[in-house]
């Protein structure tokens, strides 16, 4: 048999048996019921109609109420059930109004079309419904000094509300700029929890051999580089299916209720962040086989973790870095350090501010760090493996790799 | 045919094995003995290239083992280590498709070795629901499932109850009767008598004692002496020449003497003290040759 046939037969055991195991069906399950859910219900939930409970005391507020509806539903397709409607609720006495607000029946309570009267009008933006009616009877007292129809009305408000200058920004185009910010920091978060997720597995995963001693067995017939490349093979092909899975779940889920408009990501952002998914879990990986290899117990495997994991954290706080000042100076060297460029790179690449020669530079050391890291892990892993017992010293897994 | 010659091997301040050689033929089944801490395990883990000895080497039919030669060998670890949570039948064959086999002819070949432990209806019952010795039948079918051309047991009668030593004794005949080389550890001495032709002793890293176990009995400078006597044993034992040693049960008395010690006069002497109710003089059996082996 070939080198790689065993390291296929090492990779497809694990998906069988791992693919197979109720932790993994679990997991993934409930994974992609919560971002089904996350997904669809909202959509679910909300019928389009806006409802909003306001009060009313005393007369002269039925305008402003009037006003308020015609402004939320002016861009309504015609034809189509209003986006927004006003709920009012008569008041006769001011106790009465204010018994009402406290128990949550109203949002809020108009007076003789000059007062409002709200619970709190504190926390990020205020009341909006406050803000509605200001605006609402702002309309309104317009309407009575132009003394036209309120088409007329909506048009003034609509003028001193827009933005009638044109912006240009000398950094490029801007009008993708908020989108690309967006995509970039999810897509970083995305890789983030994935390579540190499935890391984690194949830790676990080269531990759990060494703790019930089949490792020898698997030693005495294969080398070591063909149980740890089968090993990161068969998760990582596990890892990408579930990935997989929670795209097309979230996709689908989108397109089916259209809660929430797609970005246009187009064929650039997604051969980025899946390039980069790939070469971040190799170089990850290698380095969590490693270190799975110094320990005999499961118990032990989360110390040895702590190197990769202050890596991607490293890397992390690079990529924040670098959303404020994609061509400084962190986050050029976040680039081309194999443990963070995996984090930097898709996101500066979001932002359109990496040079072709840094990107080629970037992926060239990602794989040549792969290729290394592989050899140098291959011989750590090979001195840990029939070291049982205690903790297994990183420079004499080294030298044992010789032995 | 197996060679291990001259392997040395240090860890440390710890000299694991000073000059440990033996071999194996096809067809023949060596028992490889030795106290704990010997360099039993070390000079097997090394055949398998787990171990880089200092020097020293281990060539099969005459030949460095290389990588291809690992896959017509089949190995039974001290530490036995099997998935817990892999179904049986799935299990074996997994090994015998590390080894090179193709899916119908492992999970055949796991089936035939099942059968043979009589575990046939255990297939798919996962390891972890398995009797100890249970699992280690399937521990030894995963080292036989791809028939291999050597087989390496370290400590397989370990842990087993005599039904299953009787199992596993016949498929190691068997084995070796089909041409395969076998070489085992073990510390039942008797039942190495029993199964094996030949046998190594090796003590403090090094091999003490090799050959063919009949020769090696007769070859020996001992003699292994046996009486029962009514009266004092002892005292006819202590005008005995070359006597090595002496272990006496109440009536029943036995000493290890120098093979060129004279016992006919012995014999006469014995008769005038008391009644002899039972006498031996015969060559010594393999744990006396170990003991003084190892000595």
């Amino acid at each position: 048999m070939t080198g790689f046939g065993a390291m296929w037969q090492v990779a497809s055991r694990e998906i069988r048996e791992r693919g197979r195991s109720k932790a993994y069906l679990i997991a993934s399950t409930v994974t992609l019921l919560i971002v089904a859910a996350i997904v669809v219900l909202p959509s679910l939930l909300d019928d389009g109609v806006d409802e909003i409970p306001v009060g009313s005391l005393g007369d002269g507020n039925e305008v402003i109420i009037e006003t308020a509806e015609e402004l939320a539903t002016a861009d309504d397709e015609p034809g189509e059930p209003a986006s927004v409607v006003y709920e009012v609720t008569e008041y006769e006495t001011r106790g009465e109004a204010e018994a009402g607000l406290e128990a949550g029946e109203v949002d809020a309570v108009l007076v003789d079309g000059s007062e409002v009267i709200v619970q709190s009008n504190t926390g990020i933006g205020g009341n909006s419904t406050v803000g509605r009616l200001q605006r609402a009877a702002a309309t309104v007292e317009i309407e009575m000094v132009v003394a036209t129809e309120g088409q007329a009305a909506v048009d003034i408000i609509e003028i001193l509300t827009s933005d009638p200058l044109e912006t240009t920004s000398l950094s490029g185009d801007d009008e993708q700029t908020d989108e690309q910010t967006i995509i970039a920091y999810a897509g970083m978060i995305m890789l983030y929890v994935a390579i540190l997720l499935y890391g984690t597995w194949i830790l676990s995963g080269v531990t759990e051999e060494k703790a019930n001693r089949v490792v020898e067995i698997l030693l005495s017939s294969i080398r070591p580089w063909q149980i740890l490349g089968g090993k990161i093979l068969g998760i990582g092909l596990l890892a990408f299916a579930q990935v997989a899975a929670v795209l097309v779940v979230a996709f689908v889920g989108l397109q089916a209720t259209g809660g929430i408009e797609l970005p246009d990501l187009g064929p650039k952002v997604v051969i980025n962040l899946l390039v980069w998914f790939i070469l971040g879990f190799f170089i990850y990986a290698v380095l969590f086989g490693a270190a799975g290899s110094l320990v005999s117990r499961m118990e032990d495997a989360q110390s040895v973790a702590l190197p990769m994991t202050m890596s991607a954290v490293a890397g992390f706080f690079v990529s924040v870095l670098a959303l404020d000042d994609p061509t400084g100076t962190v986050a050029v060297v976040g680039t081309f350090v194999p443990v963070t460029a995996p984090f930097v790179v898709p996101l500066r690449s979001a932002l359109d501010a990496i040079p072709l020669w840094q990107y080629g530079a970037a992926v060239v050391i990602a794989l040549v760090s792969i290729a290394a890291l592989t050899v140098a892990a291959g011989r750590i892993y090979a001195g840990g493996l029939l070291r049982f017992g205690t903790r297994v010293k990183l420079r004499e897994a080294w030298r044992g790799g010789l032995e | 045919m197996l060679h291990v010659d001259d392997l040395h091997k240090s860890f440390g301040d710890i000299h694991a094995l000073q000059g440990c050689s033996f071999q194996v033929a096809k067809g023949s089944m060596l028992g490889f003995l030795g106290p704990n801490g010997a360099g039993k395990t070390t000079a097997m883990r090394s055949i398998f290239r787990l171990i880089n000895p200092d020097r020293g080497e281990v060539t099969w039919n005459g030949e460095p083992i290389r990588p291809d030669d690992l896959l017509r060998f089949g190995y039974m670890p001290e530490q036995r280590g099997l998935y817990p949570k892999m179904k049986a039948r799935d299990q074996i064959a997994y090994f015998g498709r590390l080894h090179g086999m193709d899916k119908s002819a492992a999970i055949e070949s796991a089936e035939q070795w099942l059968a043979v432990f009589d575990l046939e209806d255990r297939f798919d019952d996962p390891l972890e629901s398995l009797s100890h010795g249970n699992q280690q039948r399937v521990q030894l079918a995963a080292a036989l499932v791809h028939d291999p051309e050597l087989l390496v047991l370290d400590e397989p009668f370990s842990g087993l109850d005599p039904i299953a030593v009787e199992t596993m004794s016949n498929v190691l005949r068997e084995q070796a009767s089909r041409g395969k080389a076998v070489v085992f550890s073990s510390h039942q001495l008797d039942l190495v008598e029993d199964l094996c032709e030949d046998v190594a002793i090796i003590n403090e890293g090094a091999v003490v004692v090799s050959g063919e176990v009949d020769q090696l009995k007769d070859a020996a400078p001992i003699r292994h002496l046996e009486l029962d006597i009514d009266g004092d044993a002892t005292e006819l034992i202590d005008q005995l020449e070359g006597v090595i040693s002496t272990e006496a049960k109440g009536d029943h008395l036995i000493a290890i003497i120098s093979s060129e010690t004279d016992i006919r006069g012995f014999i006469a002497r014995a008769q005038e003290a008391g009644r002899l109710r039972h006498f031996s003089y015969t060559s010594p059996s393999l744990t006396d040759l170990f003991r003084e082996a190892v000595k």
